[in-house]
């Protein structure tokens, strides 16, 4: 009888998200396979508009691209947020504010970001060259000539504090008492950052990783701020293809099926990586 | 004891410390800088970094050179929106996953939480082909609903109430108190400080939100705040004096919010795990 009435209050306080879930969630996803199926024309297509994305020389562009961008996000993004973390993690005066404002990028609006690095690295207007030339050295033309190198140092501006946090809860769950043990053996602090912390800290590293991973596969907003996806289609990620097939060349079909393929990525990304947790846990 | 990385390692550890620091914050401060210059300083091709005549009319330029004002508005009806029906509707969810006891709970909770793993590119086309049948581009339902609760903020709650005593849920349904009732009464207060956290995130990461405003909106009126600089910047693009002073103007709710929360913000990201 009880039990009857909880589980009737539970539905009945469950209803609005059921409902939301089920609208906005799971009938697009069932709709974007539907989709996926049908082209340009509203003509059933089977796995055509599959197919036709592994044959699409822009589509296979933007996702090499795209995987340069995320590795090179990967490595500096995650070099930077843990050398950030491990000089953090020491009992340092002024280590709170420290931390908090590495982390503002991470709250301010990509808007922001994109424009304002726009600026900086113009190289008519911009403050970047005028102060390399005041110490010596040659300006560039970071977005002409390296246009995704830059996005991905803006990324890791952008991101760093983020990285630096999820790599902090990490460091707190490594015994002191294993530094002690190792100073007593006589291991020195780069000794004992390779044999204790690093390893360690393992299962973050991972998470850290698949995280950013699955977020740079999705990037949209920042090359479409900076470059517009240019110069020609130097910085035009998968997600920009994506928007520009839907929205410019209005070909639903065909978006629905690239977007069916990214999901497909970040599920395995995401499963490979509760699989590595579970592990971690056991 | 805390591992120190090296013998008098402090003033390294501080050396990298503030040029880090200064390369996060100095780019941020030269918006400011940006904003108050002249037209002609801003365009000469030699950077200022101290404006000879400060230019806070650049700001009313601004207003009279689009609607900011309505972008701030659409801006903040959107992310006010949907901060409030998440600080209703996650507790809400949450609290039934944490305390609970149903048939289907398992499978609810974690279809609940699969809902993570779905990029927003995956629902973004067929919610737009809907809701552009319902007529609802360039509306504030248009920009609201997509996002009305999620799965972050449901599982930050379910993991906050959980620790929460049992006995205080009995002691009240013995005193005869109806299910609701219960958890307005004597859940809900105890769950203020996570309220605050999910509360200022959520308004935070809404109103910089950038790519479903892109879509849902087509006419100018209707822009949000981060949609609306950057179309602005597209039109007056010698002009980085007025889209700084944008810039500025859409800076300011993460301005305040760091001021409040500067203190537990560090332990604020790592208890929700926020994206």
């Amino acid at each position: 009888m009880i039990r009857r009435r909880q589980a009737l209050t539970a539905w009945l306080f469950l209803t609005p998200a059921v409902l939301f879930f089920v609208l906005l969630f799971f009938l697009p996803i069932g709709n974007q396979l539907m989709t996926g199926l049908y082209d340009a024309d509203g003509v059933f297509a089977g796995l055509s508009n599959f197919s036709r994305a592994f044959r699409d020389p822009e589509v296979l562009h933007s996702f090499l691209i795209t995987l340069a961008y995320a590795a090179g996000t990967l490595v500096v993004g995650t070099a930077v947020g843990l050398g950030l973390a491990v000089i953090l993690n020491q009992s340092l005066r002024g280590r709170t504010l420290f931390r908090s404002v590495l982390l503002i990028p991470y709250l301010t609006s990509v808007s922001i970001i994109g424009l304002l690095w726009r600026n900086i690295l113009d190289p008519q207007v911009g403050i970047l060259n005028r102060l390399l030339e005041a110490v010596g050295l040659p300006g560039q033309t970071w977005l002409s000539t390296h246009p995704l190198a830059t996005i991905v140092g803006i990324t890791v501006w952008s991101g760093a504090g983020y990285t630096m946090v999820l790599f902090l809860a990490g460091l707190q769950g490594i015994p002191g008492l294993y530094y002690e043990a190792a100073r007593i053996d006589g291991a020195g602090p780069w000794r004992r950052f390779f044999a204790i912390t690093l390893p360690l800290l393992a299962p973050t590293t991972v998470f850290v990783s698949i995280i950013g991973l699955i977020g740079t596969l999705q990037q949209f907003a920042l090359p479409y701020i900076v470059t517009g996806g240019g110069p020609g289609n130097a910085t035009s990620l998968y997600a920009h293809r994506l928007f520009i097939v839907a929205f410019n060349d209005n070909d639903f079909g065909y978006a629905s099926a690239l977007s069916l393929l990214l999901l497909i990525v970040v599920l395995i990304l995401s499963l490979v990586q509760l699989r590595i947790g579970d592990r971690a846990d056991a | 004891m805390r591992e120190r990385l090296f013998p008098g390692d402090r003033v390294a550890a501080y050396v990298v410390l503030v040029v880090l620091g200064l390369v996060t914050v100095l780019p941020l401060l030269y918006m400011i800088v940006l904003a108050l210059q002249s037209d002609g300083e801003v365009q000469s091709g030699d950077p200022v970094l101290w404006p000879d005549h400060l230019q806070w009319q650049n700001f009313s330029r601004l207003f009279e050179a689009a609607p900011f004002g309505r972008f701030f508005v659409n801006s903040f009806v959107m992310a006010g929106a949907i901060t409030v029906s998440h600080l209703i509707f996650d507790p809400l969810v949450g609290y039934v996953f944490a305390k609970l006891d149903f048939p289907g709970k398992r499978i609810a909770f974690v279809a609940v939480l699969s809902t993570l793993m779905v990029p927003f590119f995956v629902r973004m086309l067929p919610i737009y082909s809907i809701f552009a049948s319902l007529g609802w581009i360039d509306s504030y339902q248009g920009l609201i609903v997509p996002f009305l609760m999620d799965a972050y903020g449901i599982f930050l709650m379910r993991q906050f109430i959980r620790p929460l005593p049992d006995e205080l849920i009995e002691a009240a349904r013995v005193d005869g108190a109806g299910e609701f009732r219960i958890y307005l009464r004597v859940i809900l207060p105890q769950c203020k400080p996570a309220l605050a956290v999910l509360g200022l995130f959520t308004f935070v990461f809404q109103w910089n939100e950038f790519l479903w405003p892109l879509i849902a909106t087509s006419r100018t009126e209707m822009r949000t705040l981060p949609i609306g600089l950057t179309l602005f910047n597209q039109e007056y693009f010698t002009q980085w004096n007025l889209t700084a002073a944008g810039a500025l103007i859409l800076f300011v709710p993460t301005a305040i919010f760091f001021v409040i929360t500067q203190r537990f913000l560090v332990a604020g990201i790592a208890l929700s795990g926020l994206k």
